[in-house]
């Protein structure tokens, strides 16, 4: 898990656009999973961006559909058929503390629920990358505990990484990982800081 | 518990009951123009049908040069009948000139003679020449008409009304195409966010661009069934109000509602739902290759 940084207007959204694929470089070279992306087609693009889980700072849940659809949503463009991932889904919504919360459409949930549908959808396809842009910054302090522990379980037990873009530092302080700094264009790789993390053994969505 | 999915694509706004609307009246423009076009087709097929290969000879004399005149004619290669005549029959042809109150008994009638040559005969041309040179040859004074002339300016005009109905055809198809390629362009923007996470969730152009043609197949079949069932109801009322004022209008188009008609209405909203479906996908797909 790494923390991306940087003060506002540095840059750490275009980064992340560029690395979720939604935007290619008009110069310089941007390599994903060993590719560089700016010698693929459009056509290459998309089998390359479902390796990769996007957890979106204004949650980008479609209004029309329910919290369980709203997480489907990779799968049916997949598409796979209902069958084959219901039960996942169902379990996905139950491990993000939103099992009795599965028909509800996004206007009725708060905003920490509609964090954590956004991230049950960034992780159902099983992505190798998930990049969350600032994922706390719509909700309070305490959800905003509970939805980065939920991303330390993700990294632990899908072994995935996470890339997390946020300008909380006493979050980035707790997490004691990797961070990366942008400032005047540069990334820069800064120690972890030496605060412990949150005490292990809590559930992510309790 | 089970739930069940929601299309990807809200449902039908207004803007989409505007369309269906539009397309609706289109189509039912579209069937009516159709209907005329073929009607006048067949009119004009008709036309020269009951035209062709008929001739009219004009005998001036006796009934013994009429009579002269019929032998001759029936003799004559590639003419399949000849027949006098009778006053009757003349009246008959006279009436929309002399109203039918009859004519007077004492009023002399053209001896004319019914000749039918053969379809290739009439075709080739020159028939009512080669009679007129054969009657001219016996010392039969008469005048022969085959009718080409104003047969083919008839023919003419028919075809004209046909084709001025099948380019309004093309021209409403053209119009509804247009209608239907600017609002899945409106729908599309309208719903900007939804294909933005579709794309970034790794959904091919072709997966999004069939949410937007399977929507715009169902508007266009549906509008267009409407459309082509007052169509339907349009043509059968005015067949009806013709027979009923027992008015034939001649050399007119007349609707029929036949197989053929049927036809047009039938495949109006599979062509209109096809069409609908070809400009969705083309506009999405053009939207679409402008994103990265």
């Amino acid at each position: 898990m790494t923390f991306l940084t940087g003060p506002s207007g540095a840059g750490k959204s275009t980064l992340l656009k560029l690395a979720y694929l939604a935007l290619r470089p008009t110069a310089g070279r941007v390599s994903m999973f060993g590719v560089d992306t700016s010698r693929l087609t459009r056509k290459d693009l998309a089998p390359l961006r479902r390796r990769i889980g996007v957890v979106f700072q204004e949650f980008r849940l479609l209004d029309h559909l329910s919290a369980y659809e709203n997480v489907a949503l990779p799968l049916r463009v997949l598409g796979q058929h209902e069958r084959s991932y219901r039960d996942d889904v169902i379990e996905l919504l139950r491990w993000v503390g939103l099992g009795d919360r599965l028909e509800a459409r996004p206007a009725t949930l708060s905003g920490g629920e509609k964090q954590r549908v956004a991230i049950a959808r960034a992780v159902v396809g099983k992505p190798d990358l998930i990049i969350a842009d600032e994922p706390t910054g719509n909700v309070d302090e305490e959800m905003g505990e509970r939805l980065f522990r939920l991303f330390r379980e993700l990294n632990k037990r899908l072994n995935t990484t996470v890339l997390i873009a946020t300008h909380d530092l006493a979050l980035v302080r707790k997490a004691r990982t990797d961070v990366l700094r942008l400032a005047d264009g540069m990334v820069v790789r800064v120690p972890a800081p030496a605060e412990p993390p949150p005490a292990s053994g809590q559930g992510p969505a309790q | 518990m089970k739930p069940s999915l929601a299309p990807l694509l809200p449902k039908e706004d207004a803007r989409e009951a505007a369309l269906f609307f539009v397309v609706c009246a289109l189509c039912f423009l579209a069937c009516l123009s159709g209907l005329v076009a073929r009607s006048a087709y067949s009119a004009a097929d008709e036309w020269t049908n009951r035209v062709t290969g008929q001739i009219t000879i004009r005998v001036k004399g006796d009934d013994a040069a009429v009579t002269r005149a019929v032998q001759l004619v029936k003799t004559m290669p590639d003419i399949v009948s000849a027949r006098a005549l009778d006053r009757a029959e003349s009246e008959e042809l006279l009436k929309p000139w002399l109203g039918a109150t009859g004519v007077p008994a004492d009023l002399p009638l053209p001896h004319l003679i019914a000749a039918e040559a053969t379809p290739a005969a009439a075709n080739s041309g020159g028939m009512g020449q080669r009679i007129s040179l054969t009657l001219q040859e016996a010392r039969v004074d008469a005048i022969v008409d085959d009718h080409i002339v104003w047969s083919k300016d008839i023919k003419r005009a028919t075809d004209s009304g046909g084709l001025i109905a099948l380019v309004a055809v093309g021209l409403l198809g053209a119009i509804g195409v247009s209608v239907i390629a600017f609002a899945t362009h409106a729908t599309l923007l309208a719903r900007r966010d939804i294909v933005e996470l579709l794309h970034l969730s790794g959904a091919k152009d072709n997966f999004i661009s069939s949410l937007f043609e399977q929507r715009f197949l169902m508007l266009g079949v549906q509008a267009g069934a409407l459309g082509a069932l007052l169509a339907f109801g349009a043509a059968a009322f005015i067949l009806f109000v013709v027979k009923q004022s027992d008015q034939q209008i001649w050399l007119l188009p007349q609707l029929s509602l036949s197989l053929a008609d049927g036809l047009i209405l039938g495949l109006s909203p599979l062509i209109s739902g096809i069409a609908a479906m070809i400009a969705a996908k083309v506009t999405v797909m053009r939207s679409l290759s402008d994103m990265v």
